[in-house]
């Protein structure tokens, strides 16, 4: 055997090795959201139980407000990826398309800003919030988020991109700046938007410490959050805990599962520059 | 009819309309984070709590009680601990991945889309799933590993071990996201170079030394300051399995802040606050001085 293919089988078995150490987890918290308590608790733990059911599901619908949760998370998630892509790519048009004073300048606070990391801010925003009396609302958390620098230069990079002169034939047809942007701009960046959109939807659905410290009551808190508190309380079943996790992981595994391209792209792009 | 009309004849100046598609961005941004961001170096200055009744100055006095604080000690000594031990395992696997999956057969692209899945999943889930699967009595892995022959350990309750287990759960969740990044910079290679280097009699490994690793220098130190950066704000993971933990091993600066700040009377927001300056100080300097090095080690590969 030459020394090139002892390297692809090499590969191949790092490859099979991660694979197994990535996804058995995964499988197993799957399987277990469906064992009862005792399989649970049982001694020596085993990967596989004797019986399967969907009682912890149903307990987890009694013990913890997980529809509230999830509600919560989709509201703060989504409106925040639709607000945030749409003032990104205006912004972005604007700072790739348009000459302006001071477009340098404002460019560059933007790009400040997305090297700011979010725990540097975050108790002046809690007490903003709280002044405004946004605390444990909607407003409050979508707000905040409703522009991300990321997206402006994610955005930005896009529009620089494209042809020039695309304007041009909108003015002479008599089109307004926004019309140029909507009607002839917007449409040759879906797929920058979508990338951008998981991108944020990914990460707010995901995020800890932000809905944990704009919310306080547990009707406005979202999965991440609602689970942190509760698992924290350590009062709760094993197994209401594990279909819990599940549920909450299952809305972006399947998403991910559908547009898997969109979701790297957004990453990928970043690293490029 | 007659203000739409206004409106669009404004939209006509092209200069204009920028300011206005700029305008609700920049406005986000200047009140929600250029404002708090000025705010934290005031607020740090003050001594205030968490129910805002009273705030009165107290100049640099939160800096100086930091700097005999055993706990902030404790918290920057575990931090950086985390960063040194996480940030190179999870940039060696990731490298290890995505030279196995930036060739674009079917299967590669199966290994390389599942290999990002946990990086898709929040830290609160994996956490959960983690602190089950290593617990000391019904935790799987426990199990798994004792019938190797070790003994019974109790991983995340264990303050030696505590840590360890913290940091391979980072890197099992986001390896993932660097290896992205390094196979598209990966994939951008010509492949000419390797061509040219298998011509010299370079083999696969010297191919990956001598052609792969130089030519993603841009990326590879993109991947460290942000895998570093990340690193520093440890938080999410820790909160969900150990709370700082046991006897305070797993505290790092994040936790440190929100429990100063949001979790333990007195609720005292102007020390959190002085922490998080101290915080992005940390965080600035290290990826200054990374930035510097990966600069100059790009312009010395490029000659």
């Amino acid at each position: 055997m030459n020394k090139t293919t002892l390297m692809t089988m090499l590969g191949s078995v790092l490859a099979i090795v991660l694979l197994v150490i990535v996804l058995h987890p995964f499988l197993w918290i799957l399987l277990s959201s469906f064992k009862s308590e005792q399989a649970l608790i049982k001694f020596p733990p085993t990967f596989f139980a004797d019986s399967y059911s969907f009682a912890q599901f149903a307990t987890v619908w009694e013990r913890i407000p997980l529809l509230d949760f999830l509600k919560n998370t989709v509201i703060f998630s989504v409106g925040v990826m639709v607000v945030s892509v749409f003032f990104d790519s205006l912004a972005g048009y604007a700072f790739a398309r348009i000459k302006f004073k001071g477009r340098k300048l404002l460019y560059t606070f933007v790009l400040i800003l997305m090297m700011i990391p979010f725990q540097v801010m975050m108790i002046p925003l809690f007490v903003q919030i709280y002044k405004m009396g946004m605390l444990d609302t909607y407003w409050g958390l979508i707000l905040p988020r409703a522009a991300s620098p990321f997206g402006i230069y994610l955005m930005r990079s896009f529009f620089v991109s494209l042809p020039k002169d695309l304007e041009e034939s909108g003015r002479v047809d008599g089109l307004n700046e926004f019309r140029i942007y909507w009607n002839i701009m917007l449409p040759l960046c879906k797929s920058a938007m979508v990338t951008l959109g998981i991108f944020l939807l990914m990460n707010n659905w995901n995020d800890l410490i932000y809905p944990l410290m704009l919310t306080s009551s547990t009707e406005m808190r979202t999965l991440s959050a609602g689970l942190a508190m509760f698992v924290g309380g350590r009062t709760i079943e094993y197994g209401a805990t594990l279909a819990a996790a599940t549920i909450s992981l299952v809305p972006l595994v399947a998403v991910y599962a559908m547009a898997q391209r969109y979701f790297v792209q957004g990453i990928a792009t970043s690293g490029l520059k | 009819m007659k203000s739409s009309s206004k409106v669009s004849s404004f939209l006509n100046k092209p200069e204009r309309a920028a300011y206005l598609f700029i305008a609700p961005a920049i406005l986000v941004l200047l009140i929600f984070m250029f404002i708090p961001l000025v705010s934290t170096i005031a607020v740090s200055t003050l001594r205030m709590d968490v129910f805002m009744q009273s705030a009165t100055f107290i100049g640099l006095d939160h800096f100086i009680r930091m700097m005999g604080d055993g706990k902030f000690w404790n918290a920057f000594g575990n931090t950086a601990y985390f960063t040194a031990f996480e940030v190179p395992l999870q940039i060696a696997v990731s490298l290890l991945a995505a030279v196995y999956v930036s060739r674009n057969t079917r299967l590669r692209k199966f290994v390389r889309s599942a290999l990002f899945l946990p990086f898709v999943c929040s830290l609160t889930a994996i956490g959960i799933m983690w602190s089950f699967l290593l617990d000391p009595q019904i935790g799987l892995y426990t199990e798994y590993l004792t019938r190797l022959g070790l003994p019974r350990l109790a991983f995340l309750r264990d303050p030696q071990l505590a840590m360890p287990a913290v940091i391979l759960m980072t890197v099992w969740r986001n390896f993932g996201y660097t290896m992205v990044i390094l196979v598209a910079a990966v994939q951008t290679i010509p492949a000419s170079y390797y061509e040219a280097a298998q011509l010299d009699g370079a083999g696969k490994f010297r191919q990956f030394a001598n052609v792969t690793i130089p030519s993603i220098v841009p990326a590879l130190g993109f991947s460290v300051i942000t895998a570093t950066i990340m690193a520093l704000q440890v938080f999410d993971q820790i909160f969900v399995t150990t709370q700082g933990g046991p006897l305070g091993k797993t505290e790092t600066l994040v936790t440190y802040i929100y429990k100063s700040g949001f979790q333990t009377a007195p609720y005292d927001l102007g020390y959190a606050s002085a922490i998080s300056v101290m915080t992005l100080i940390f965080i600035m300097i290290v990826s200054l001085t990374m930035n510097r090095y990966f600069q100059s080690k790009e312009s010395t590969d490029a000659r």
